[in-house]
């Protein structure tokens, strides 16, 4: 067991590496000098310089990615490039928008879909799967800033019963902050629950058709037991590896559902810095957000491991 | 005990229903056994599903199968629920799947004490302990807390065993218990099956394939090929006679049972969607006249020995 | 093969919704019943009538015309990205199923690298510093279905690669690439068209992404992305202009999904009833 956590630690850093070197790569790359665009189309050659010194811009590349992976090391994420405040402290304010967000938007595509995907393969076949199912159909096939929108129109214009738009803080209580984040939690959501609720049928489905099923039927289980002792744990496993891969696209829609109900978060940051070329900020972003992504796949993958007794006793 | 009589089933194939089984009947009194046998695809394993109220969805069901004063087929699911596991017991054929992957053997042997004789969660693994312990799967070696991947066949197919009779039932069916096994733990499991039966003066529905298998171990006999009986009676006397030409055959091909090599039934059993209008295995028998493949041979005889043939073979 | 397509009811509703959407952007390109650009600041947010059978805009220009020519740049932006996903991915993946060993470890060592990188929102990032436009939203969406392409190709062209017909041309002294192209591909031809439809269909909503927040299709070229974009600030006015060009999304996505399950009925019949 240690040495397969062991080994899987050893890949999970190296990943992170990677990731960190592409993202430094790329950036380097692309167009937009950050003490150009600081200073504005009129600044002074000699004061450009100046500032790149100043930012340790003018540094090898090497050495720039070894000071910046250091940093982040410590957790020294660097100096904003246009606020003058650390990266940390910037990041830090908006993880409380984002990261609520996401794991709201997951609990609830998680809490509707698993329920859904076992009803529908329990009557499969029939009109209630076949309703369901269509329904998941068109739902994956809504973008979630669209579903926005329309939640906007439907629940924020027509029916006046939460906020359309901002965000009011933690400070002023949890329930204000909660209900900002409803709408944007169930724009990302649904169309991801969308998605789960159709995998996790084929699962069951599958499950439902192993022998063990039928010998826990011979057992005396009613067709229902059968289905959530047996079949259901069974089809958990592939049903959490999804969960798991779709951490990444969840991050993507926070990005832009974040701009449809103009959240704080970490999504309005990245377009905030991108605009203002503030390097250092995209670069941490990136990593962290990609860092995350790895990192929720290394505890995805394990708790699989830890559902299969097969996989749990290998390791 | 268990009364089958003129059972006949029908499941969808692509939409169309199918004859799978027509006209079987059987008697098994409380304690005696029955041994079913016939290539895959004869309509056995049909059989014992349809006793334990697990046909396929889309299947249509004819005739009677009375337990115990109960028609199980037109039983409503609760009351067959009840049955199972509790009166009923059974063990398939594939102990490599028939196992939940993600379960405790301890804790899988101990479902259908919980869910039949209401025992507690410790009670319950304090039996199935012990179950396991009698069909040989004892500490050190075997401890409730393993998992099925972490057992051999054999081992497994003992698992499912105690499971099946952990509520004491009254009948086991066990469907080609030890077709999946290797050679050397067959007869094991075989004996376990036997002996435990005969302990608790259990009835036993054996499906097998193998004509031999049944010989020493069960007292009357059912041949079927195509979903119909073509021959039954007391293991005595159909050992003695071979009336059908199929259950001669069958012998023949018997891994263990045969003189020399075993020898395969030349042709293959006809697609139950396209089954000839006489004698189902005429194409295949050398016996066959202008009658077989014009009508279906009767079951006639006595309740000691019953044979479907135009053409019987007289004694061996 | 042919009576059991006209079986698939997804597949039929799939092909018909895509039809209509690619002659409705090939038609954008010679008709719309006006010039999609063409302001009329009379007429702003007019209500959908006779005239205007959808609407207009804020700028009083006609909605149904712009999504007809928001279709074909939305179509051709998916097209080209999944082209560029394809060109370079089925290549990759069928090297390195070709190829076991380092090569193949280091493909998918590249693909798993990839992954982690939530793609809309590289596809932003890069976009955003490379300069917003059409050309950069498909280079930024191709980018990320070339793993996707890699993996999809590796793991059908694997199952080939070790059939009897490649050993024996194997065993003729034919190269591993002639072998690919000439066993390989064909054979695994329709799971890459398969992943292909919806890869399509993940590039529609990616590019309706990224023109929703103003990185994709420039003004004065329409997109359904910037259609939300500019519906959102009149929300509360005119409605209806936020709906139309997300029932235009969904449509093409819908139709593209649909599909994409009918194929993959078609190729996998075990899979036919658990769907």
């Amino acid at each position: 067991m240690t040495g397969f956590l062991l080994r899987r630690l050893l890949i999970l850093l190296a990943t992170l590496i990677a990731a960190s070197l592409v993202v430094f790569a790329v950036l380097q790359v692309l167009p937009g000098d950050p003490a150009a665009i600081m200073l504005g189309t009129g600044a002074r050659p000699d004061t450009v310089a100046a500032l790149r010194h100043r930012l340790g811009l003018d540094a090898p590349l090497a050495l720039r990615y070894l000071r910046w992976i250091a940093g982040l090391a410590t957790g020294d994420f660097g100096i904003s490039y246009t606020y003058s405040v650390p990266v940390r402290t910037l990041i830090g304010e908006r993880v409380l928008v984002s990261l609520p967000l996401a794991v709201l938007a997951i609990v609830l595509s998680t809490a509707i879909a698993i329920p859904v995907g076992v009803l529908a393969a329990a009557r499969r076949g029939r009109a209630a799967d076949a309703a369901m199912m269509g329904v998941a159909q068109v739902g994956v096939a809504i973008p979630n800033f669209w579903l926005g929108l329309l939640l906007i129109l439907l629940f924020a214009i027509r029916l006046p019963w939460l906020p359309a738009s901002g965000f009011p803080g933690w400070d002023g209580g949890a329930w204000p902050a909660l209900r900002a984040l409803i709408l944007p939690a169930l724009a990302l959501g649904l169309p991801q629950g969308a998605i789960l609720a159709r995998v996790t049928r084929a699962a069951v489905i599958e499950t439902l058709g192993e022998d063990f099923v039928r010998t826990a039927r011979a057992w005396g289980l009613s067709r229902r037991a059968a289905l959530w002792r047996h079949a259901v744990p069974n089809a958990l496993v592939p049903v959490v590896t999804l969960i798991g891969l779709q951490f990444s696209f969840l991050l993507a829609g926070t990005v832009i559902v974040e701009n449809v109900f103009t959240l704080p978060g970490l999504g309005r940051l990245v377009f905030q810095a991108i605009a203002q070329r503030d390097l250092i900020v995209v670069q941490d972003l990136v990593v962290l957000l990609a860092g995350s992504v790895i990192a929720v796949n290394f505890v995805v993958d394990l708790v699989a491991a830890w559902l299969d007794p097969r996989q749990r006793l290998a390791a | 005990m268990l009364t089958v009589s003129d059972l006949s089933v029908t499941l969808p194939m692509a939409g169309v229903p199918v004859p799978v089984l027509s006209g079987v009947s059987l008697t098994l009194p409380r304690g005696g056994s029955v041994g079913l046998v016939g290539e895959s695809g004869s309509g056995k394993s049909m059989t014992a599903l349809a006793v334990m109220g697990l046909l396929p969805p889309g299947a249509r069901t004819g005739g009677q199968i009375g337990f115990d004063g109960h028609d199980l087929l037109a039983a409503p699911e609760a009351a067959l629920c009840a049955l199972r596991g509790r009166r009923i017991g059974m063990v398939f054929q594939e102990p490599m799947t028939a196992l939940d992957p993600l379960m405790r053997i301890g804790a899988q042997v101990a479902e259908p004490l919980r869910r039949h004789l209401g025992l507690s969660r410790a009670a319950a693994a304090a039996r199935a302990a012990a179950l396991l312990a009698r069909v040989g799967l004892a500490p050190p070696r075997v401890t409730p807390d393993l998992y099925p991947h972490q057992l051999s066949g054999g081992q497994r197919q003992r698992v499912v065993i105690a499971a099946a009779l952990a509520c004491g039932p009254d009948l086991l069916i066990a469907d080609e218990p030890t077709t999946a096994l290797d050679v050397t733990v067959q007869a094991q499991v075989l004996d376990l099956l036997a002996a435990l039966t005969a302990e608790a003066g259990m009835a036993l529905l054996l499906i097998t394939h193998d004509l031999a298998v049944v010989s020493e171990t069960v007292e009357q006999v059912l041949v079927m090929y195509a979903g119909r009986v073509v021959e039954s009676g007391s293991t005595a006397a159909v050992f003695a006679r071979m009336a059908h030409p199929y259950t001669r055959a069958l012998f023949a091909a018997s891994p263990h049972a045969a003189v020399g090599d075993p020898a395969p039934i030349p042709g293959v059993m006809p697609d139950p969607r396209a089954r000839p209008p006489g004698c189902a295995f005429a194409p295949r028998c050398a016996r066959a006249g202008g009658e077989c493949t014009r009508t279906v041979p009767p079951l006639l005889g006595t309740d000691a020995h019953r044979v479907a043939c135009f053409h019987p073979h007289a004694a061996r | 093969m042919k009576g059991s397509a006209w079986r698939s009811p997804s597949l039929l509703a799939g092909a018909a919704i895509t039809a209509v959407m690619v002659a409705v952007a090939l038609l954008s390109l010679v008709w719309t019943p006006y010039r999609p650009t063409a302001m009329d600041f009379v007429h702003r947010l007019a209500p959908p009538s006779a005239v205007h059978p959808l609407g207009t805009d804020s700028f009083g220009r006609d909605v149904l015309s712009m999504i007809m020519a928001g279709a074909q740049s939305s179509l051709t932006v998916a097209l080209i990205a999944v082209a560029v996903g394809a060109g370079l991915g089925i290549p990759l993946g069928a090297l390195a199923a070709a190829r076991a060993g380092l090569l193949d470890d280091l493909v998918m060592r590249g693909c798993d690298l990839a992954f982690a990188f939530p793609a809309l929102l590289t596809a932003v990032m890069i976009t955003a510093l490379a300069g917003p436009g059409a050309g950069n939203a498909m280079l930024a969406i191709g980018i990320f279905n070339i793993p996707v392409f890699a993996r999809v190709t590796r793991g059908a062209a694997r199952g080939v690669w070790a059939r009897e017909y490649v050993l024996a041309a194997r065993a003729a002294g034919r190269g591993d690439a002639a072998i690919s192209v000439v066993h390989v591909l064909p054979n695994i031809a329709a799971v890459l068209m398969v992943q292909a439809t919806i890869q399509f269909a993940l590039a529609i909503v990616a590019d309706a992404g990224l023109s929703y927040v103003g990185l994709g299709v420039q003004p004065p070229q329409p997109s359904w992305g910037r259609m939300l974009n500019e519906a959102q600030t009149f929300i509360w006015r005119a409605p209806l202009l936020a709906i139309f060009p997300g029932l235009a999304i969904m449509l093409a996505v819908l139709g593209l999904n649909l599909l994409g399950d009918g194929l993959q009925d078609l190729l996998d019949p075990r899979l036919r009833r658990a769907r």
